[in-house]
């Protein structure tokens, strides 16, 4: 626990800068792939019934919370991260890239309980949400290795080298 | 902050601006290639029927009782049959089962239960303007259900039953959802207008000048 708090809280220094730029892009993706969703829904577009059953995602009980489309909370929170990593590359401040690599982990948890939903409780997949999940994973995966490849090491760990 | 910094922000801006607007647009832009379908079964005495036989234009429907975008065009269709003296609308059953709706078969023999009693129309309403209320119970429950709304259109509920059951309306179910998979339907609702597949126009509007047009 001790190890995960440090791993969570410790300073980043010289991130690759592409790494970055790659995962603006995927959060890019994220975002166009969430407010696809969200447009449909206000524009109250049902899509047609297949046997992959995305219609049936995306008007169940579960596809809003407290009556926000679940799709524009995916927008939103794309678009911070979004923000989140053009303002690292904007600023280099290394505590605005820390926060905003905190979102992919509460999204990757998000995407889990969704496809938990669509695999055991709506019993049905849709393939937006599914791609959304891809993306969170991803964004996710990206964010656990510039945690540990470039975190700002001690001057007296560097000294033991 | 210095101007390379604003314009950094600008096309930061700019680029999440078009996506946002790309996306309305594409979705705004009807779509207007007509899907390569075969040819629907020729209407015959045993389909679910109504208006003019001899009506110029008329409209078949694969469609599915579960299905919520059939609900939403259930709407649409009662319009255009409410507004048009040249339509003939047909009903088909296409079942998506068992996923994604496990109760699209039993609504559909509810349907043909009732049909055998001359009211086929009467729980075909029933069923799509209640959809919320059993699309998400168990098939017990949802039987339940149907039953109700066969008493409640004053049906003999012992004739209901026992076609409710039936071999003969299963294998009619079962005939109409292969007959569509034969033409190659991949999803409900999917309309055929004087045998031609149509792309599933957005609304009234535009449905109802399909439907004029064909007319002529």
């Amino acid at each position: 626990m001790n190890h995960l708090k440090k791993l969570l809280t410790r300073p980043l220094a010289n991130v690759s800068t592409g790494l970055v730029i790659a995962a603006l892009v995927v959060a890019l993706l994220g975002f166009a792939d969430a407010t696809y969703l969200t447009v449909e829904h206000y524009q109250g577009v049902i899509p047609p019934c297949t046997t992959g059953g995305c219609e049936i995602v995306l008007t169940s009980a579960f596809s809003t919370v407290m009556g926000i489309p679940v799709a524009l909370l995916g927008s939103i929170y794309y678009l911070l991260i979004c923000i989140g990593l053009f303002a690292y590359l904007d600023t280099r401040k290394t505590a605005i890239l820390r926060t905003t690599m905190f979102l992919p982990c509460l999204g990757f948890i998000g995407s889990l309980w969704f496809i938990y939903l669509q695999a055991f409780v709506i019993k049905s997949y849709c393939q937006y949400c599914l791609v959304s999940a891809g993306i969170s994973t991803l964004l996710t995966i990206v964010t656990v290795f510039i945690m540990i490849r470039y975190h700002d090491r001690p001057t007296s760990f560097n000294e033991n080298i | 902050m210095n101007i390379k910094r604003i314009i950094f922000w600008i096309a930061f801006i700019v680029v999440l601006g078009l996506i946002v607007w790309g996306l309305i647009v594409a979705m705004n832009k009807p779509v207007t290639k007509q899907p390569r379908l075969g040819t629907p079964a020729e209407v015959v005495a045993t389909d679910h029927v109504r208006g003019p036989v001899n009506a110029p234009v008329t409209l078949i429907e694969y469609s599915d009782f579960q299905c919520p975008a059939c609900k939403a065009y259930y709407t649409v269709v009662e319009q255009l049959f409410a507004s048009s003296t040249n339509l003939r609308v047909v009903y088909r059953n296409f079942p998506l089962y068992p996923l994604p709706h496990p109760n699209s078969v039993i609504a559909a023999q509810a349907a043909e239960a009732a049909g055998n009693q001359g009211k086929f129309w009467e729980m075909h309403d029933l069923l799509f303007s209640n959809q919320l209320t059993w699309a998400e119970l168990s098939k017990e429950k949802a039987i339940d259900t149907f039953k109700e709304y066969a008493t409640t259109l004053k049906l003999d509920i012992s004739k209901y039953n026992t076609d409710f059951n039936s071999l003969v309306v299963k294998a009619k179910i079962e005939a109409s959802r292969t007959e569509g998979e034969s033409l190659g339907i991949g999803g409900t609702p999917t309309f055929f207008v004087n045998g031609t597949a149509i792309v599933s126009p957005q609304g009234y509007e535009p449905f109802k000048k399909i439907i004029d047009e064909a007319a002529r």
